[in-house]
């Protein structure tokens, strides 16, 4: 009888120990927030210390993501797990809001959504507070551009893509280049590949919100003749691009060789422009639209990358709100937004300007309304990343033919006919 | 039993704090995860998603998976080859650090130093080498060139892929299993290398007939922790390859360098299946387990043989 006394005795002192750090982080007025923008990370962290200051509440903020790393839905999958979820955190798209529908709160009622013309909507609820304006098409040099004697107003299909990289390509000694095009198909790059030039075959040259095409490869249909001129796109940015970044080539790598001034196009998005900064590229820059069709495509793809939703199951749901609301209506916050993050404002009443050049490029396609939309977040983060990424490494290090690409790519879609 | 149960309160006491850890750290995950691996749970709150018992459906979807039964395959012949070059390694610098060497202590903290970097920054390293200082070199030094040729770089192909993650897996862990070897080493008594000097037997001979018998017992250690270490292998591949480059197995596109556990923790969080990572798992568990089992009981009978 002793005996248990003890042993029931020596488990609750351990016990005690061993779940002591469980509770305790629930006092009302905190806010957690999940983001997945790592570059701006210093600047949150900044704006959320200064607002805590200001209001009295505290700030919690936390970073995932990058080009190798955890991934936001796998931050929030362990969170979820471990009963530990933020109160704002971040979706890309449909899938996303699918994955954590129950979770998501109705924002319609929010004075920011008056401002904003693309916040994450479904059935006329509005869910997702919108975190920029981002956009990609192809960045170029201008100045090598200029030097080659392309005009970057008429790269707007293939044919005119092909002639002006065989062009460069001829010109590669005199312009110190090592490659036309900076472009990366590695493992932990799928996201160049799979994500960004993915969208070319999903949305170019379709009006914007136009999802015919998306909806035919859901239910595994394949325009065959759409197919094969994207591949001969893909092809061609994969011909022309310097083989090492092209197939082992990190974020860096890539960025880096056309910020030094080794490539004439970046495969990438206006978010590079922190990046350029701090290479110092001194040459003059901006967006031509992705010639991936053999009819023009005008246009680059311009989109609110991801939203802010909040956690309706939260404690601190007015708190959350508060946030997102003085991120939009405060200076403070738009000094944040567009100063010091850098990042093109997506409300209407903030009328500061980003300083990046591709990020100004993206504002002037937009404000002419030549856009695109971003469709790739309409299949799922495991097709895109275990199923068509392989796909477009093995197509990069010519494991397989163009042909063949089209193959696994047309298997690809009609597996999801399920 | 008499001395157990007099001292009996005093041995639970001091014991509870070592058992409640195990089974709170190790049998209880275990449990739970052995009975998601027979759910269709996915952790996220998406509408309708429960956690059904769903038998061993997930069990075998996985084993018709030609990515997971790739991994299989990689992992078997990366461990294979892994154990034998690290314990090749370990043996030849434990052997070099116990002779007659100047400075053999500077040498011994200088292998074993790789063992205390992390793995996840071993691997962004050695990927720095392998993409840059490699090619690098290949254009400064003029027979060397083809080292330079983009086609020739290690990560950008599976059979060279695997032959780096071998490299940098050795030169991570060699140095921690050459400790071992040097202290079974140390244990070996002079009189034998002594007699065997007087009889005439060569450098070779001793080592042969002397040196490896007697650290039979290292080598039943070594064995096991290079096995296990070499078939959970993570974070060096998450970071060296991440995967790449890609391969065709059986029909599809897959990553040809996912090892194992890669695959599980992207069948998990990648693709969002977490009962098939789960299941996968233990499917991984038991093969180590009988894996180990066999390597262990060869080895003791090696042992016996003294």
């Amino acid at each position: 009888m002793k005996k248990a006394v003890i042993i029931a005795l020596a488990l609750l002192i351990v016990g005690g120990a061993l779940f002591a750090g469980g509770a305790g982080e629930s006092g009302a007025g905190t806010v957690t927030l999940v983001q997945n923008k790592p570059e701006i990370d210093a600047m949150l962290q900044d704006y959320g210390a200064a607002w805590s200051e200001e209001t009295g509440i505290d700030v919690t903020i936390k970073s995932v993501g990058g080009s190798s790393g955890t991934s936001m839905g796998q931050q929030l999958r362990a969170d979820f797990a471990a009963d530990e979820m933020p109160d704002i955190f971040v979706i890309a798209g449909i899938e996303d809001y699918r994955e954590w529908e129950s979770l998501i709160l109705d924002l319609s009622g929010e004075p920011w959504v008056e401002e904003t013309s693309v916040a994450f909507t479904l059935d006329g609820s509005v869910y997702g507070f919108p975190v920029a304006v981002e956009g990609w098409g192809m960045a170029y040099n201008a100045d090598i551009l200029e030097a080659a004697g392309v005009d970057p107003a008429t790269l707007t299909n293939l044919e005119a893509y092909r002639r002006a990289f065989e062009q460069i390509d001829s010109m590669k000694e005199e312009l110190g280049l090592s490659s036309v095009v900076s472009m990366a198909a590695s493992a932990d790059m799928g996201w160049v590949t799979a994500h960004h030039n993915f969208n070319s075959l999903l949305s170019n040259g379709l009006p914007y919100g136009d999802q015919s095409v998306v909806n035919e490869l859901l239910a595994g249909q394949v325009d065959q003749q759409r197919l094969r001129e994207y591949a001969d796109w893909v092809e061609l940015l994969f011909t022309y691009a310097d083989p090492g970044i092209l197939t082992t080539g990190n974020y860096d790598a890539q960025v880096g060789a056309f910020a030094t001034g080794q490539a004439a196009f970046l495969h990438q998005g206006n978010w590079v422009d922190p990046n350029m900064d701090a290479a110092n590229a001194g040459f003059e820059m901006g967006f031509a639209p992705h010639g991936s069709m053999n009819s023009d495509t005008d246009g680059i793809f311009v989109s609110a990358p991801s939203f802010y939703v909040i956690n309706s199951e939260s404690e601190n749901i007015e708190a959350a709100k508060q946030f997102l609301n003085d991120m939009v209506f405060t200076a403070a916050g738009q000094r944040f937004m567009v100063d010091e993050a850098g990042m093109i404002p997506a409300y209407a009443n903030v009328e500061r300007n980003p300083k990046g050049q591709l990020s100004r490029s993206v504002q002037s396609w937009a404000a002419e309304g030549k856009v695109y939309s971003w469709n790739q977040y309409n299949f799922s983060g495991e097709f895109r990343d275990q199923t068509l990424a392989p796909i477009y490494n093995q197509f990069a290090t010519g494991r397989i033919s163009k042909d063949q690409f089209i193959q696994s790519m047309t298997a690809a879609f009609e597996s999801l006919r399920g | 039993m008499n001395r157990f149960h007099r001292n009996g309160p005093t041995f639970w006491l001091f014991l509870a704090p070592v058992l409640l850890a195990f089974l709170m750290v190790i049998v209880v995950p275990f449990l739970i995860g052995s009975y998601y691996s027979l759910t269709d749970w996915n952790a996220t709150a998406r509408i309708g998603q429960g956690n059904a018992f769903v038998g061993l459906a997930k069990y075998g979807e996985s084993l018709k998976d030609p990515a997971f039964l790739y991994s299989f395959i990689i992992t078997t012949i990366y461990t294979v080859a892994n154990v034998a070059v690290i314990n090749g390694v370990a043996v030849a610098l434990a052997v070099a650090v116990t002779s007659n060497l100047r400075l053999r202590n500077v040498y011994r903290m200088g292998f074993f130093i790789p063992y205390l970097i992390g793995g996840l920054i071993l691997g962004y390293l050695w990927q720095f080498i392998f993409n840059n200082a490699v090619p690098a070199i290949g254009g400064a030094v003029g027979f060397l060139s083809r080292l330079g040729e983009p086609e020739n770089l290690m990560l950008s192909r599976v059979p060279t892929g695997i032959i780096a993650l071998i490299m940098v897996g050795s030169w991570q862990y060699a140095g921690y299993i050459m400790m071992i070897y040097v202290a079974a080493i140390e244990g070996v008594p002079e009189e034998l290398y002594e007699a065997a000097h007087i009889d005439g037997a060569s450098h070779w001979q001793r080592f042969r007939n002397i040196t490896i018998p007697m650290i039979a017992q290292a080598f039943t250690i070594t064995m096991f922790l290079t096995l296990v270490n070499s078939f959970k292998q993570f974070d060096v591949n998450f970071s060296l390859t991440s995967g790449g480059p890609a391969t065709s197995f059986m029909g599809e596109s897959i990553f040809g360098t996912e090892l194992l556990a890669m695959n599980i923790y992207n069948t998990a969080f990648v693709g969002n299946d977490l009962a098939a990572g789960q299941a996968r798992a233990v499917l991984f568990f038991l093969v180590l387990v009988a894996f180990s089992l066999v390597q262990v009981s060869v080895n003791k009978r090696k042992e016996l043989e003294l």
